[in-house]
């Protein structure tokens, strides 16, 4: 909503400058941005009275103009169609800069010496306008600098209002809201003109078939009116708020829309058939030409104004072609109706229009204000039109909107905002705002809220009203804030951001990836389940919401390898969907932590070979993250999937914890394009945190010394390292304390087929010390079994 | 030549020799050996004084032993030379980089929502979460939002079925606590949310909130104040100003924006501020009557505040980042910036 100071003053009294205006406002719930005036930047442009008009010796399209500046006369080469001896018109000097950059200098043009320039709206900044140059009113000051005789016209300022404040959808109404900060009158224009003797009965009869649609509607004619052009004080104002003029009659409906709030319609009366105004629903598939051009097709949610023989109006949203005012209208009919918020607001989405008129019925119109507002638009029409009202109003109120009663208590005010407010201050606002005081006493008021404000309903929209003109900056801040023991918050959370924390701390880059994916990302990973889809998606890449992390993960190291960035440590921890009709929402959902490597795991150093991304990086990630999750054993499981060429499946407890592998190559180059190798993790975070353990238990620790030996053996490659130590295990006695594997080699010198594998052992008693003979029994041992089951050579 | 006269050749003939040893583990012992060795100069010297009466030995012998302790001190000296320069002082380049140790982190959202949280849990607060897929009822009956109603523009939502949806903020959370727990209920609602609107540098459809709920006795509006306050200059530092504006959502009432000082230009206008000195950081209001009537939480013995804050703008606006796509793009070369 665009309003402006000047037209504001129409109503009130405004002791403040635009920019305070614009704060205060602010500060009343009416968020207010002071539109800068585009005038303000011309310089160098002054009005100039064209005198004489001499077609160009040299070119057909193109005329001299001799202009008076005031001060002397210019002649002007000019070439647009509108010119005409008489007018008042911009002038751009030589050696002016104009918005768009372009600094007039001296030109001849075709020959003729020019010495100024006179332009369209478009070339001075102050609209799109290039139909031809900008014609001044004839009362414009020859000689004046063009942007003083602009800023005349006030200060607009645009407010983003809020959905709950229809009636500030009017200057009227911001008028009133700056009345209470003033304590000033509200001047609210009176009604002057008279009737003819004619009823308005005669002419026209309203019956409403859809009373919820439609409680009120009221009816005008105006007969004999003149179509013409708009003067210029009504031509300025819309032009403030930035409505183009059209003609009087319709430029009268939309003033007093601005000024009110209320929207009304006009007819071209001739076209009304049978004398008779008809308002229903549509019928599904009925179909109207509205006249913005368009025929469209409608359904019974859609409320129709029609004659006695076929639809003129769609209600509330926009006229119909058939009935529209033409230049050669005399007999007007005007509606003044208040039609049912939801109703319109169900039409207007359904057509997918939205209009001024539209805007403000679904908000809420005045119902008790349709009889001012078709008043008010036949005075204007009259005074600017010409023609005689005829006697009476057609209203038709079916559906009295009835008042509503609030009782508002003094002490609740005070004790909800925290503050201590007067009680005659609270009732002094509450009569600013249009309220009736039915009853006081000392604990409270009760008061009937205005039908302009539908949105006090009860204390509490009251209660909104004494803080917002009371100022939020003068509630005084609590002195204490309270803390209660609570005992329901899940730790949980903590856990969430504990396993995040880990996982960056591994050197990986947390990224945050878009829920809604194309359908096919859904079909990713050895556990596919039905996903969830959107059914009014941005697009097809958005139709679905991820079944898995791991498609984001792919899709952004993509991008990555686009921009030649291959090294990828990346994670993410975020909610998957999968479609499940037993639940509430007919979705469940799973909380899951996802890596992605690819490249080099680790920065180029001069102190080491960096690691390339491998299988095992995820694997020894996956097991600290157990460890420190006091997870003490996961039992890791090779599995085959087609879209990995290596993955192996994690268990604890019987329970799935997570799945990592090498995403098959094939499947990288034809799907992604992708050409370098990606391993991939994806776990459950609920189960990491089921099976989590907080209990540590200290083990004491040992007094007698530990033996050590390594043992280095010869085994086929297709031996595994877990059967080599589950055979160490079983022949190390009850003092092998500790078994790790260490070594792992291949090539020169060993046999082909052949792997060298090492271990470390560590022996040890609690009660003595070891003695080295005992030790060597039992290497010994150790060496016959892994001979005999696994054919090993000792190193 | 005498004693006396040999001690002072060879005193004369180890200075020459000092000045020419060379840093050298073989020259240092060539000296060494040549003059301090059991066959060495000064050794044979004392062999020699030893044969001489009382009277010559207390002439020679001081002299004698000073010349010793002279070559010992010499050795010394260049042997530690060598041993210093044996240790490497002189090749050892401290500039080489260090370790580099796993680099990464957390992305900068989560930063900033863990900020949040952290502040609010200094305040009592405890953290609760909700689905992301929602019924209309959480999502907007039960927060006071009416069928056809002007207030639902202002959330563009994504649909599931007619009445399942994709959550359009955390508020959910606040009505399913409100039905599972009793009052007091203080809590943040931090998660990811979905709006219908077009992608393109200042919105996403998908993005962050962090709710805050607090439910009890006399809660007033000033509490809300002061506890926005306190956050506030936490988050943004201790010098910022706060402006509470009038606003509507249909959950709250009164309901308010808030505004703070320009974080670049402290008030005085910039382009990040479009010049008006204040920059919009979070909604909040008087929890709405009827919310807490149909969670059966009866508002005449209830009050409540509630406010809601979206982590990505303020991440925008904290490291100038002009453009939201970023931060759901997953580029390394951003992601290593925070």
């Amino acid at each position: 909503m665009i309003v402006n100071t000047k037209w504001l003053e129409q109503y009130t009294e405004i002791p403040y400058s635009p920019e305070e205006l614009e704060e205060k406002l602010t500060y009343l719930g009416l968020e207010s941005t002071i539109k800068k005036n585009p005038a303000e930047k011309i310089n160098g442009v002054i009005i100039s009275e064209i005198t004489e008009i001499f077609p160009h010796p040299n070119a057909d399209r193109l005329c001299i103009c001799r202009v008076d500046t005031g001060i002397n006369t210019m002649d002007v080469v000019c070439g647009a169609p509108n010119v005409k001896v008489g007018q008042k018109v911009p002038l751009v000097k030589i050696g002016t800069t104009l918005p768009n950059g372009m600094t007039l200098k001296p030109v001849k043009i075709r020959g003729v010496q020019s010495e100024g320039m006179l332009c369209a709206e478009d070339e001075l900044g102050l609209s799109d306008d290039h139909g031809g140059i900008m014609v001044l009113d004839n009362e414009a000051p020859v000689g004046m600098e063009l942007k003083d005789y602009l800023a005349g016209s006030g200060t607009s300022i645009d407010i983003d209002l809020t959905p709950n404040r229809p009636d500030c959808t009017s200057h009227i109404g911001v008028a009133r809201d700056i009345t209470l900060l003033t304590g000033k009158e509200l001047k609210i224009p009176e009604i002057e003109f008279t009737e003819s003797d004619e009823s308005v009965r005669d002419y026209i009869d309203v019956e409403i078939i859809n009373e919820i649609g439609c409680p009120r509607y009221a009816a005008r004619v105006v007969r004999g009116v003149r179509v013409g052009p708009s003067p210029k004080w009504l031509v300025d104002f819309l032009g403030s708020v930035g409505v183009r003029s059209i003609n009087n009659v319709v430029d009268a409906a939309n003033f007093v829309l601005l000024e009110t709030g209320h929207p009304l319609h006009t007819f071209d009366y001739r076209m009304i058939n049978g004398n008779k105004i008809i308002v229903r629903s549509a019928k599904d598939g009925e179909e109207v030409e509205t006249i913005d051009g368009v025929r469209r097709e409608l359904i019974k949610d859609v409320l129709l104004i029609c004659d006695a023989e076929r639809p003129v109006a769609v209600a509330g949203i926009m006229g119909l072609a058939n009935s529209e005012i033409n230049e050669d209208t005399t007999d007007i009919l005007i509606e003044s109706a208040y039609f049912d918020p939801a109703t319109i607001r169900k039409g207007s989405k359904y057509l997918g229009l939205q209009t001024d008129a539209s805007y403000r019925f679904e908000r809420g119109a005045d119902p008790e204000g349709v009889i001012y507002a078709l008043n008010r638009l036949s005075d204007l029409i009259v005074q600017l039109a010409g023609g005689a009202v005829c006697k009476g109003i057609v209203d038709c109120y079916p559906r009295i909107v009835k008042p509503r009663e609030i009782i508002v208590r003094f002490k609740r005010v005070n004790s909800l905002l925290g503050v201590d407010i007067q009680q005659d201050w609270i009732v002094e606002k509450f009569e600013k705002l249009g309220c009736k005081i039915l009853d006081r006493d000392s604990g409270s008021v009760r008061v009937e809220a205005p039908s302009w404000r539908p949105d006090l309903e009860r204390e509490i929209d009251m209660i909104e009203e004494v803080v917002r003109i009371y100022g939020m900056h003068n509630v005084p801040n609590a002195k204490v804030m309270r803390i209660q023991p609570n005992y329901e918050t899940t730790h949980d959370y903590e856990l969430v951001e504990k396993l995040r924390e880990l996982i960056a701390n591994f050197g990986l880059y947390e990224m945050c990836s878009n829920s809604l994916v194309n359908q096919v990302f859904t079909e990713f990973g050895p556990q596919t389940l039905s996903p969830v889809k959107v059914k009014n998606p941005l697009s097809q890449d958005m139709s679905h919401l991820r079944t898995t992390l791991i498609p984001g993960l792919l899709q952004t190291a993509k991008r990555n390898l686009n921009h030649q960035n291959p090294d990828l440590p990346l994670f993410e921890i975020g909610f998957v969907q999968h479609y499940n009709p037993q639940k509430e929402t007919h979705a469940e959902e799973f909380q899951k932590f996802a890596i992605l490597l690819a490249g080099f795991f680790e920065e180029k150093y001069w102190g080491y070979e960096r690691r390339k991304a491998d299988v095992f990086i995820l694997k020894g990630i996956l097991e600290r993250i157990a460890n420190r999750f006091g997870i003490s054993k996961i039992d890791f499981k090779l599995e085959k999937h087609k879209q990995f060429d290596q993955i192996i499946s994690t268990e604890v407890d019987g329970r799935q914890l997570a799945y990592l592998g090498r995403i098959s190559q094939k499947y990288l180059q034809n799907d992604w394009d992708i050409e370098i190798p990606v391993f991939v993790l994806e776990g459950d975070v609920s189960t990491l945190i089921h099976l989590s353990s907080q209990s540590r238990q200290y083990v004491e620790l040992p007094v007698f010394p530990s033996i050590q030996r390594d043992i280095s053996i010869l085994v086929d490659t297709n031996i595994k390292v877990a059967d080599v130590e589950r055979l160490i295990v079983g022949k190390g006695g009850k003092y092998l304390q500790e078994l790790r594997f260490y070594d792992l080699y291949k090539g020169k010198n060993i046999d082909k087929g052949q792997k060298s594998v090492t271990f470390n052992l560590v022996f040890r008693a609690e009660e003595r010390t070891l003695k080295d003979a005992e030790v060597e029994d039992t290497m010994a041992a150790v060496h016959k079994t892994l001979l005999k089951e696994l054919g090993a050579k000792l190193r | 030549m005498n004693l006396l006269e040999r001690t002072n050749e060879v005193r004369s003939q180890l200075k020459e020799d000092l000045s020419k040893v060379q840093n050298t583990f073989q020259s240092i012992e060539d000296f060494r050996l040549k003059y301090i060795g059991k066959k060495g100069l000064i050794p044979s010297l004392f062999r020699d004084f030893s044969a001489l009466c009382a009277t010559e030995k207390r002439e020679i012998g001081k002299i004698l032993n000073i010349l010793k302790k002279d070559a010992e001190k010499a050795v010394q000296n260049i042997q530690d030379r060598f041993a210093d320069s044996q240790s490497g002082e002189d090749e050892f380049d401290y500039t080489l980089p260090g370790v580099p140790f796993n680099r990464g982190h957390l992305h900068p959202v989560t930063q900033t929502m863990n900020r949040i949280c952290d502040i609010f849990k200094e305040m009592g607060f405890g953290i609760e979460f909700g689905p992301e897929v929602e019924t209309d009822f959480y999502n907007f009956q039960a927060l006071n939002f009416p069928d056809n109603h002007p207030a639902r523009d202002m959330q563009d939502t994504f649909f599931i079925e007619d009445d399942i949806l994709l959550r359009t903020h955390t508020s959910p959370v606040q009505i399913r606590t409100m039905l599972k727990q009793k009052p007091p209920i203080r809590i943040l609602a931090p998660g990811r949310v979905f709006r219908n609107e077009a992608i393109n540098s200042r919105s996403y459809c998908v993005f962050h909130q962090v709710e805050g709920l607090y439910v009890d006795e006399n809660v007033t509006f000033g509490e809300l104040k002061v506890t926005i306050e306190v956050f506030a200059k936490k988050f943004f530092g201790k010098d910022v100003k706060l402006r509470f504006r009038p606003s509507y959502f249909p959950f709250t009432e009164p309901s308010a924006e808030v505004d703070i000082s320009c974080i670049i230009c402290g008030g005085k206008g910039c382009r990040l501020c479009k010049h008006t000195g204040w920059l919009e950081i979070m909604g909040c209001g008087m929890v709405h009557p009827n919310v807490l009537n149909t969670c059966g939480i009866d508002s005449e013995k209830y009050s409540g505040y509630a406010f809601g804050m979206g982590p990505d703008r303020i991440t925008l606006l904290k490291y100038g980042i002009n453009d939201i796509r970023l931060l759901f793009e997953g580029d390394i070369r951003f992601l290593r910036q925070f």
